[in-house]
């Protein structure tokens, strides 16, 4: 075909694009993929037996609190990778609010004159952490993945990352009402590990199948 | 900033809201400089399939473009993205220097399109079975052996008669520069 032909065909029936229509793509995939993600973490790990109770406790919230955050700057992040030309030093920069918080934190009750050191850091749980968060995050970088190759990702490690780090971090999230584990240095290594497993996968994954 | 930023952007934005008339005028500027920068750096075939294809994702993507952004870096982005992947394609260079979207709006394809029609005119003035021979040998990159066959001159005969032929139209080309400067 002839190069004004093809002009002719794009601009003729040109439909109006909605305004916000990127990130309304991205909160769909988003929500279908923590739906796959709770049904994973409920169906090969369930939720935590003292459920009700610990919605009242601090680790409970630091947990939450903590893989929000990421999640949060992780969608930004997510939202401008799908854009050419956008720049995202933005959400990359605020990444740091919740990892310097959670070390924070994690500095604060390890230095507790009673602190438990291998309670704190290792907990009961850590062997298992990071690999259990990566599961949990599959069918979310499933989903991100599968939007992003509909927006324009032209840095395609990055934006896999990117999409590695979102996941991980709902992985995360969603892990944590299976998780016991409520302790900072806890949480600041083993669930910042596993989102940094997902995050890893996304960069290795995303030159193969974010192409367009 | 980028000299064609505001009109571009101003069609662009039209465009978003389903202004086809905007739209066209859009795709028609940037094929302009679409063909020069994929021209530079790919062969002929290749480079109007890259343009195609540039223009293709132009439009299935276009709600990618943000208007806070500069729509140059967008299409500029997308463009970059074309060559890459062109270039994995054919396996052939693994890197594109980042360089920014003035590389791929500083350029169009004006100066060629003149440059062609200024030769195809001149070559006008030969009478035609010359006009053939030049346009084979001198355009064309066929080899003096083959145009003295196809034609069954002898090959000096072909070259005397293209030598001649490129004599007379650079003699032609400097009456007319003359009559430009004295009129």
């Amino acid at each position: 075909m002839r190069t004004d032909e093809l002009i002719g065909r794009l601009s003729s029936g040109l439909e109006p694009v909605k305004r916000g229509q990127v990130t309304r793509m991205l909160l769909v995939a988003a929500a279908i993929g923590l739906v796959g993600s709770v049904v994973v973490m409920l169906g090969m790990m369930g939720l935590r037996h003292d459920f009700a109770a610990a919605m009242v406790s601090f680790g409970m919230w630091t947990k939450l609190v903590y893989t929000f955050a990421i999640a949060l700057f992780g969608f930004w992040l997510v939202e401008r990778m799908g854009r050419p030309g956008a720049e995202m030093t933005r959400p990359l920069q605020l990444l740091a609010v919740p990892l310097l918080a959670i070390l924070l934190l994690a500095a604060l009750q390890m230095s507790a004159p009673q602190a438990d050191m291998p309670k704190l850091v290792l907990g009961h749980s850590s062997r298992v952490c990071a690999y259990l968060v990566t599961v949990t995050a599959l069918p979310t970088l499933a989903a991100i993945f599968w939007t992003l190759r509909q927006l324009a990702p032209t840095r395609l490690a990055l934006a896999g990352a990117g999409a590695g780090l979102f996941a991980g971090a709902v992985g995360a999230f969603v892990y944590s009402f299976h998780c016991t584990e409520g302790a900072a240095p806890f949480i600041a290594i083993w669930y910042t590990l596993g989102i940094a497993v997902v995050t890893a996968l996304g960069a290795a994954l995303g030159p193969r199948l974010l192409r367009w | 900033m980028i000299a064609q930023e505001a009109q571009y952007r101003d069609w662009m934005l039209a465009a978003l809201m389903g202004d086809a008339g905007a739209y066209r005028m859009l795709l028609s500027g940037l094929t302009r400089h679409l063909r020069s920068y994929f021209a530079r750096r790919l062969d002929v075939g290749a480079a109007e399939d890259a343009v195609q294809e540039t223009l293709i994702a132009i439009h299935a993507r276009r709600a990618t473009y943000d208007p806070a952004l500069p729509f140059t870096a967008w299409v500029y982005g997308i463009a970059r993205y074309k060559l890459i992947d062109e270039f994995r394609r054919t396996k052939r260079r693994p890197t594109v220097p980042l360089e920014d979207a003035g590389d791929l709006f500083g350029h169009d394809d004006t100066a060629e399109a003149i440059a062609k029609r200024d030769v195809t005119k001149l070559l006008d003035k030969l009478p035609p079975a010359k006009r053939a021979l030049v346009k084979d040998i001198k355009l064309d990159g066929v080899s003096v052996a083959e145009a003295a066959q196809r034609t069954g001159l002898s090959e000096s005969a072909v070259k005397v008669t293209v030598h001649r032929a490129i004599k007379s139209l650079g003699e032609e080309l400097k009456e007319e520069g003359g009559g430009d400067a004295n009129r």
